[in-house]
């Protein structure tokens, strides 16, 4: 009793999704069995085929997949190693009267409309604009800062537009490892780094992946972030997408190359998870295996209990 | 015009409807084009899809509201306040960011999208014509199109301005860093020998697919509406191996950072936004803007009535009133884009507005500028701007 | 409180640093509003014109009132479903959260545009062929386009947060006779809350943001703020954009200044603010 009324509150959820989302979504992926009718229609089912996948597989598709991978895994792993900190310093170091105010600066700077804020950043960063003077007249560097349109702009637009996604589910996770149990974990012996690495961080865990998923996930569907100060190296798959239902009107091709890019996506997401289940494997039967030492086992018998 | 009316009505509906949707709108098109042959009698019932009550523009008494869907800041505000204030309808301004954008929201929405004045670019309006979501306008409520040039009226598209006016018309070139690039360029072969030497990897090209493939046919002397596979291919080709790997950038508004900011050396752009950087740079004098030559395009945006409009005798009355010549001008110098109405050189001329030779061309330099199509190439054009992207990217 | 270790001034510094660079590009807009020229990123004289567009030009100041009022419904919306949806998965697991993350997933996963394209026909279809009048409602359109990724953002943010931690503490309280809305009420939301709050600032975010799908689903007179300039480009962006945004700034900061105080004068420690304000 008490539990299908505990699952039933999932249930205003899946309505809402499948009313907005599945129903009308799944129409568009029906369209991709069909085929363009003419110059002006958009879409065509009375013939169905698998001829659009074909065509959305081509060399370009995985071109341009490549470099949307290349953003999305170097973008990530950047958001989490400057994120990581910062939210570590807000949940934990922070003084805890200014944490809310924390919280709620990272937010503000995002509620300036995401062009407006990327023009901010074309400002600063112009050949001719006050940071590149400035660098010159340091003598940092010889020449006009030459960093827009570069791979660096495009991982900098990303990273700032993005980072917000990563910084705060990582707080909400260093917020819930309670107090108490690093106190332990130090009274216990265990010095800052021990703790941080044995006792935080794997019960910031959850928090962790939902901050890798919320910036990997729509930064490979994403195509503009990229380019407004990578250019074109910023070149993402999803414009291809784009580009069908826009330019080229061909909605069928463009639901095609859209199931393609969420399947390639999910793939991608799968063997991530697998990667990192893999490398983390030997750490966490080394953990295992600590736990009959007599003496650094205290740090890790915590970790053990918890995180079970 | 009556038949036609099912047509649009079955237009985008369930997908069972789509086989008879096609031959429906190939003979509504026809029947479309024996209207368009005949004379205006027929100009102010147009196919509504689901609005066939709609109110029929008539010269009756104005409406109180008046719905336009236009690009961002796209019109003078002074020009909306004083309609306002002189004629009663208040005005309510939506924008959107792509012809795409306002064509699906116009066949969706099956004549009920609320809107009376949409502003597309003339190259859609075949599109549009067809699908029936436009509505011809009574030219009687419309006598001002007088102060209209005539070489801006009539255009392929619409060659009787039953659907569309001219709102406003640009072209394309290209500016250049004459810091960095000192000898002249000239033309697209210039462009094109630029941007591999000294220009390479500070190039910039317009994002959109006709204009970078136009880059190779107008320079090669090829119609840039060409559906010739060979030389679709041949356009590739150059595009993709040749150029793209000098391109920093797919920017479409170079004039809007790009220019005033010295990001680039080389940029092909429009000549309202070129003109606007090099008025808002801090030394106007390093950059040169080129007319694409030995030909180019012209666009033109256009002012038109969607079908079912609620507020027709509004818009008919809006578009009459912008076409004075002093609103004319007023939103010529806001936007910075030919209006296309007659004698608007010399009135800006006289009104002192500055790099008037960047709004203004000669009839000869008009003479090299082609509109552009939506034809069976669109979609190969898109795949090899998709390339191109794909290439300059790497 | 023991004396700092070298390693709490690197964190310090690191975090000072990270919110320079969250705020660098805000500084630019906020100096480029009092610009008087023609364009927003090209520096002419020092005034205050732009900031009178607001009154001259009552399509920004109505796109911006329709992206606020839209974030905040759309955040509600969002953090409503997404927040039982996520207590569901943590507390009452089985095969159907796998499902239910598999939809999550593909909800996340699907472009935009193709949520966009699918919407426009749908809401008419609902609106206008099923007469469900709410659905040609500019502002409900928004608000169901936004609040699709916010769901399954909240959803995550939530599970995260609850799985796996102190589910113990429900026990307890059912086992003490509190009947189960009581305990959700009184320990599973306050557990949850700093997610909550979290993925409520989250949602709001993003719908203040959103483009493409906004760009579609819009109806006349209701295009919000980002659609508005990014179709500005074409004529080139002028100050008075820079100038509203700086205006938003001042006013979201007052705004939660004066929340702050609220809860101050209120009797609230300052460790309750924290928490109330997303902290925990």
């Amino acid at each position: 009793m008490r539990k299908s009324a505990g699952v039933a509150l999932a249930f205003p959820a899946w309505v809402w999704l499948l009313v907005f989302f599945v129903a009308p979504v799944g129409m568009v992926i029906w369209f991709s069995f069909g085929y363009k009718p003419g110059i002006f229609g958009t879409h065509a089912n009375d013939v169905l085929s698998f001829d659009r996948y074909a065509e959305a597989m081509s060399p370009t598709f995985f071109a341009t997949f490549q470099n949307t991978l290349w953003v999305g895994i170097a973008g990530t792993v950047i958001c989490l190693l400057v994120g990581l900190p910062v939210a570590y310093w807000m949940a934990v170091k922070a003084p805890p009267s200014r944490r809310g105010l924390l919280v709620a600066l990272v937010m503000v700077p995002f509620w300036t409309n995401f062009l407006v804020r990327t023009i901010g950043w074309q400002v600063i960063l112009a050949p001719e604009g006050w940071l590149s003077g400035a660098l010159q007249a340091v003598g940092l560097i010889d020449g006009p800062l030459e960093l827009l349109y570069t791979r660096g702009a495009v991982l900098l637009g990303v990273v700032y537009n993005y980072l917000p996604l990563m910084i705060l589910p990582l707080f909400v996770a260093f917020d819930r490892v309670s107090g108490p149990l690093r106190e332990a974990s130090k009274d216990l012996g265990a010095g800052r780094w021990t703790t941080f690495f044995r006792v935080t961080l794997p019960l910031a865990r959850p928090g962790v992946v939902a901050g890798v998923l919320l910036v990997f996930i729509p930064l490979m569907g994403d195509y503009i972030t990229a380019t407004v100060l990578g250019g074109a190296k910023g070149n993402m798959v999803g414009q291809l997408v784009a580009s069908q239902f826009q330019t080229a009107q061909n909605w069928a091709l463009g639901s095609a190359m859209a199931v393609l890019l969420i399947i390639v996506i999910m793939a991608t997401v799968a063997v991530g998870a697998g990667l990192v289940w893999l490398v983390t494997l030997p750490f966490r039967s080394r953990n295992r295996l600590v736990l009959g030492e007599p003496e650094p086992s205290a740090a890790s018998k915590p970790v053990e209990e918890v995180a079970a | 015009m009556t038949e036609s009316t099912p047509t649009v009505r079955i237009l985008a509906s369930t997908d069972a409807a789509k086989v008879i949707r096609r031959e429906l709108s190939r003979r509504g098109f026809l029947s479309a084009a024996v209207a368009a042959g005949a004379t205006g009698v027929l100009a102010a019932c147009s196919p509504g899809g689901g609005a066939q009550n709609a109110p029929v523009a008539t010269g009756g008494p104005l409406e109180s509201k008046l719905s336009i869907y236009t690009w961002g800041d796209y019109d003078a505000p002074d020009v909306l306040e004083a309609f306002t204030k002189e004629l009663g309808p208040k005005i309510t301004l939506s924008s959107f960011n792509s012809n795409e954008e306002l064509i699906s929201k116009l066949v969706a929405a099956k004549g009920t999208s609320g809107f009376d004045i949409v502003v597309p670019t003339g190259t859609f309006i075949p599109q549009m014509i067809e699908n029936g979501l436009l509505q011809k306008f009574n030219m009687e409520l419309i006598p001002n199109i007088e102060h209209m040039d005539p070489a801006f009226l009539g255009r392929a598209w619409d060659p009787d301005n039953e659907y569309s006016i001219c709102k406003a018309w640009g072209t394309t070139g290209f500016v250049y860093d004459k810091n960095i690039i000192t000898r002249e360029l000239k033309d697209w072969n210039d462009f094109i020998d630029a941007a591999q030497n000294e220009a390479s990897g500070k190039t910039s090209v317009l994002d959109d697919p006709a204009e970078l493939t136009g880059i190779y046919f107008w320079a090669n002397g090829i119609d840039w509406t060409t559906t010739d596979p060979a030389e679709l291919d041949a356009a590739e080709d150059f595009l993709v191996n040749t150029l793209a790997p000098h391109v920093a950038a797919f920017d479409s508004y170079p004039g809007g950072s790009a220019i005033p900011q010295g990001t680039q050396v080389l940029m092909q752009s429009w000549n309202g936004d070129a003109r606007l950087g090099i008025l808002e740079s801090p030394d106007p004098s390093r950059w040169q803007w080129v007319l694409g030559s030995p030909a180019t395009e012209l666009w033109m945006d256009n002012w038109a009535i969607p079908a079912g409009a609620p507020n027709p005798e509004a818009a008919h009355a809006f578009i009459n009133y912008v076409l004075t010549p002093e609103n004319s001008l007023a939103e010529l110098d806001y936007i910075g884009y030919h209006t296309g109405a007659t004698g608007i050189e010399q009135a800006a001329a006289d009104a002192e507005l500055p790099m008037l030779d960047l709004v203004f061309f000669t009839p000869e330099q008009v003479e090299t500028m082609h509109e552009g199509e939506v034809n069976e190439a669109q979609e190969r054009i898109v795949e090899i701007w998709n390339t191109m992207k794909a290439a300059a990217g790497a | 409180m023991k004396q700092r270790s070298w390693s709490d001034v690197v964190l310090s510094v690191w975090g000072v640093l990270v919110f320079v660079f969250l705020f660098a590009p805000i500084l630019v807009i906020i100096v480029s509003s009092f610009n008087v020229g023609r364009l927003l990123v090209s520096w002419q004289s020092f005034g205050f014109d732009s900031f009178l567009a607001l009154f001259e030009k009552p399509a920004i100041r109505d796109a911006v009132w329709i992206s606020v009022q839209t974030g905040f419904i759309a955040a509600i919306v969002a953090t409503l479903l997404g927040t039982l949806a996520g207590i569901a998965m943590a507390r009452h697991p089985g095969k159907w959260v796998w499902w239910f993350l598999g939809l999550l997933l593909l909800v996340s996963v699907t472009p935009e545009i193709v949520d966009a394209v699918a919407l426009l026909p749908w809401m008419v279809f609902l609106g206008q062929d099923l007469g469900i009048g709410l659905f040609n409602d500019g502002i409900i359109r928004l608000v169901i386009g936004h609040s699709l990724f916010s769901v399954a953002v909240v959803s995550y943010l939530v599970r995260a947060r609850l799985v796996g931690q102190e589910g113990q503490l429900e026990e307890a309280s059912a086992d003490l006779y509190a009947k189960p809305p009581a305990t959700f009420r009184r320990v599973t939301l306050p557990l949850a809350m700093p997610a909550v709050l979290a993925g409520f600032l989250l949602s709001f975010t993003l719908s203040l943001d959103n483009t493409v799908i906004a760009a579609f689903v819009q109806v006349s007179g209701t295009t919000p703020w980002p659609v508005y300039v990014l179709s500005a480009l074409r004529s080139g962006l002028r100050p008075e954009i820079a100038a509203v945004s700086t205006i938003m700034l001042v006013l979201t900061l007052l705004a939660l200044g004066l929340v702050a105080y609220v809860l101050r004068r209120a009797g609230d420690s300052a460790a309750d603010i924290a928490r109330t304000m997303g902290g925990g």
